[in-house]
């Protein structure tokens, strides 16, 4: 370029502007827009992790917010730094963190140790005058305020967060980017639960603005990759890019999510181009859609195993050998083959590889063995007498074929199974007739077997809670492991805990573990997760 | 005149109680809403408190008489999802509904009715027997069915229609047209019989044996008397204006009343479900009552049969 009066002009007036944008603007191009059709946004209405524990909510919260530790999304469920760059591990009891410094939430304030303290505080997950089980729980550094009417904390928060959180003492602040997590009883778990749904850090002054809890709870500020944009419970949610993440520019402009419930309506708002992505299609639809060639099904396994639960009070079911019989006629892989399509797989029982070194190599479910069942059956002198499975209308995908399948595989094995189709849960765990099988899922919010096996049936887990199984082992291992800290000890006693539940005296029989699928436009380049968060940070989109 | 309007609005309180009870009890004792809305992987102890929070726990018969209480003194109770009046959440779904219904209510009546005097007046005709074939066929396939059809048509394989959502103008017309279908399949039967049956009757004769043109005849006889029975069919439609759209609107994502119903019902947000319900017995009541004091409009032998 000759350089000319005027060229010199338009460069030192080109630069000028450059210098007057906000940092993250410069260079930057038109990034696309993005439509996504889900069944449903949020089955509580709410983006308040602490309310909404569900499935479809994992799907949005790792867009809106971050944790101290994150998960390694898309690529596995490891733990990874996120908010907080690194951690010690004090005492048993104690661990502290030192925050990653610039963290903007999308209000524009920085993340200070103040924010995190609130976040785990009274005023947004414990409620006023909580009471730990035992000794004074000291919160510190929470500022209570003065006005805190239409901020009062629904009731199931509050149970939630004391669930999540079961012996914590107190969350203080050490200095600007330095927090300390103290726990009243030893815990390795710390850590995991820093990274489970629940433990998202919030911006003290969004929630003290917003005039309600309501109001807070449907437009959250976090420091997400995205922003609130706009949410309409059962509607629509709007999510705007949040160019300060630290994580880098995030790659969408806009996503909205549509809550289209038919899974027709989805799959032809994805064919006619209306979709870019269409969520929570059943296994059925992947051969339809990807016969289109610009189309692709993805996604799969979750951290969330389909299981058959036993009621061991029934009359049949008080003899272990019968469960076992029971779990021994499954083929598991029949049923993964035919009507998942071989796309999910029967795991190690109930655990998952992110465990790390509390995964239990070399466990497997029972194995199929209907000779093996029948002479189980036959010992326990079985007559036939009925034995009852509640079933729910196709509550978990594919449910009610699995239960038929079930039913015909364990009559091979001499056990006569009658399905009776219920509405809902209440029906399902009614006890004023006899309960005999049910269907469930559990899932691992973080990685070790405190929070599947433990929190689901141990003895504050629903299956005992709701009196369908109890076991004075696992009782006490249940109580010995949240406290163990040696890991060889805690490994030991959660392999007898398999032991126990899956093979001894059964609670329940791993099936095979869950998935989900995702349509999308083939021309986009994005990795679904192996979990139901979405993930649209810089690095796992582009057209 | 007095007693006829007391006498159908008392029946119209009576209708309206029944229908509270009935969505009331059976509410109740279809599911927990606290499983529903927190799931059932929720822990014990936050379903426990969600159920206290809501008064789930209390007898039914107490909460039934605080419900009528409540209602009574114009509270219709909180959303359990949303945590807001439930009337209010109910309200904010009946324009986006009533955007498709009443144009839909206009296709039906415009194409519906016409449709029935020309199959009538054309008896036996291949006009006719072409009516009623697009008619049977148009109140036969299921609204949803239709749905999918006119998507794939319109959405997906021309690509000139949205499919789901409100949009734009635009995403209005398949949901007006699938509503429209079937209802004016249904006017056009309705008028047809109608309007056959009044043809044969020994006025029309003597009003085309006194000299009267056919089109006096039709006009001037046989319409007013064949509209009695169109009245009936278009003050129904009128009633299920707020109601009558519940499987179109869960097809095409359309956020109305049915839309939010079939939500609260699978969520078991009772206080959302009740308010619906009561609107919906409020219309129908309403268009039956217009109905009555239209037949006497009409029909001057239905005033004189009330004045004995």
């Amino acid at each position: 370029m000759i350089l000319t009066r005027r060229n010199l002009l338009k460069s030192g007036a080109a630069m000028g502007g450059a210098l007057a944008l906000p940092r993250f603007a410069i260079g930057q191009t038109k990034r696309p827009s993005i439509t996504i059709a889900v069944q449903q946004v949020s089955n509580s209405a709410s983006l308040e992790p602490l309310r909404e524990q569900s499935n479809v909510g994992t799907r949005i919260f790792a867009t809106i917010y971050d944790r101290l530790i994150n998960q390694d999304l898309p690529r596995s469920l490891d733990t990874v730094p996120g908010l907080a760059e690194s951690w010690e591990r004090i005492d048993h009891r104690t661990v502290e963190l030192n925050l990653r410094q610039g963290v903007k939430f999308h209000n524009g304030d920085e993340l200070t140790a103040d924010d995190v303290v609130f976040s785990f505080g009274a005023e947004r997950m414990f409620g006023e005058g909580y009471v730990a089980d035992s000794n004074a729980t000291l919160f510190t550094n929470v500022l209570v305020r003065d006005n805190v009417k239409g901020k009062e904390l629904p009731a199931e928060v509050v149970a939630v967060a004391k669930r999540n959180w079961p012996s914590i003492e107190r969350v203080e602040s050490v200095s600007k980017y330095k927090v300390r997590f103290v726990n009243k009883t030893p815990d390795v778990t710390m850590e995991g639960r820093m990274a489970r749904m629940g433990s998202e850090i919030v911006s003290q002054r969004g929630f003290s603005e917003a005039e309600s809890w309501l109001e807070w709870s449907r437009k959250p500020v976090g420091t997400g990759p995205y922003m609130v944009e706009e949410f309409i419970p059962d509607q629509k949610l709007v999510l705007r890019a949040h160019d300060e993440y630290w994580g880098g520019r995030p790659p969408v402009e806009k996503i909205t999510m549509l809550v289209v419930p038919e899974v027709a309506s989805r799959v032809n708002g994805l064919y006619s181009g209306e979709f870019d992505f269409i969520c929570d299609m059943p296994p059925d639809q992947i051969d339809g859609i990807e016969s289109h060639a610009a189309f692709e099904v993805q996604g799969g396994l979750i951290p969330n195993h389909r299981l058959t639960v036993f009621d061991k009070h029934h009359p049949q079911l008080v003899d272990p050998r019968i469960r076992r019989a029971m779990t021994h006629a499954i083929d598991r892989q029949l049923i993964v083959d035919s009507i998942w399509s071989g796309r999910t797989r029967v795991p190690a029982g109930l655990q998952w590889e992110f465990y790390g070194p509390m995964f239990i190599e070399g466990w497997t479910v029972p194995e199929y063995d209907v000779e093996k069942a029948r002479q189980l059956v036959k010992d326990a002198g079985y007559k036939g007498d009925p034995i009852p499975y509640r079933l729910l209308n196709n509550y978990y995908t594919n449910q009610v074929a699995t239960g038929q399948i079930l039913v015909e595989m364990w009559r091979q094995a001499g056990l006569n199974v009658e399905i009776q189709m219920k509405e809902n849960w209440q029906q399902i765990f009614d006890q004023s007739t006899q309960r005999g099988v049910r269907d469930w899922s559990n899932s691992a919010p973080f990685n070790d077997p405190i929070s599947s096996i433990v929190n689901q049936h141990g003895p504050n887990g629903q299956q005992q809670q709701a009196g369908e199984w109890s076991n004075e082992e696992m009782n006490k291992l249940s109580g010995m492991m949240e406290v163990e800290t040696d890991m060889a000890r805690r490994k030991a006693q959660f392999k007898r805990m398999l032991e126990i539940c899956e093979r001894e005296d059964p609670a329940y029989t791993v099936l095979h573990q869950n998935a989900t699928f995702t349509g999308k436009r083939k021309d986009i380049q994005w990795k679904a997760a192996p979990s139901f968060a979405m993930d649209f940070r810089q690095g796992n989109f582009a057209i | 005149m007095i007693r006829f309007i007391l006498s159908r609005g008392l029946r119209a309180v009576v209708t309206i109680f029944l229908v509270v009870t009935f969505a009331f009890i059976v509410l109740r004792l279809s599911g927990d809403p606290a499983m529903q809305i927190l799931s059932v992987d929720a822990p014990p102890e936050a379903i426990a408190a969600f159920r206290n929070e809501w008064g789930l726990n209390q007898p039914i018969w107490q909460q039934f008489l605080d419900y009528l209480l409540n209602v009574l003194h114009g509270n219709f109770g909180d959303s359990m999802r949303e945590g807001r009046p439930a009337m209010d959440i109910v309200l904010e779904h009946v324009g986006a509904t009533l955007m498709i219904t009443l144009p839909a209510l206009a296709l039906k009546i415009v194409i519906g009715i016409p449709a029935g005097i020309y199959a009538a007046l054309h008896r036996n005709s291949l006009a006719d027997r072409m009516t009623m074939m697009i008619s049977v066929a148009g109140f036969t396939v299921p609204s949803f069915v239709l749905a999918l059809v006119l998507v794939l048509i319109f959405s997906v394989h021309l690509g000139w229609l949205p499919s789901t959502g409100n949009a734009t103008w635009k995403h209005a017309i398949l949901p007006i047209v699938t509503l429209g279908t079937a209802g004016a399949a249904i006017l056009a039967r309705f008028t047809r019989s109608a309007m056959l049956e009044v043809l044969g009757q020994s006025y029309i004769r003597a009003a085309s044996a006194k000299g009267l043109i056919w089109r006096q005849v039709v006009t001037g006889h046989a319409l007013p008397n064949a509209a009695i029975p169109t009245v009936t069919i278009v003050g129904f439609m009128i009633g299920s204006l707020i109601a009558g759209a519940v499987v179109v609107e869960s097809v095409f994502s359309w956020p109305g009343i049915g839309y939010l119903l079939i939500s609260a019902v699978a969520n078991r947000d009772l206080a959302i479900v009740q308010s619906i319900l009561l609107l919906i017995a409020l219309c129908m009541v309403c268009a039956n009552l217009v109905v009555d004091l239209l037949y006497g409009w009409i029909d001057p032998r239905v005033r004189l049969r009330s004045a004995h």
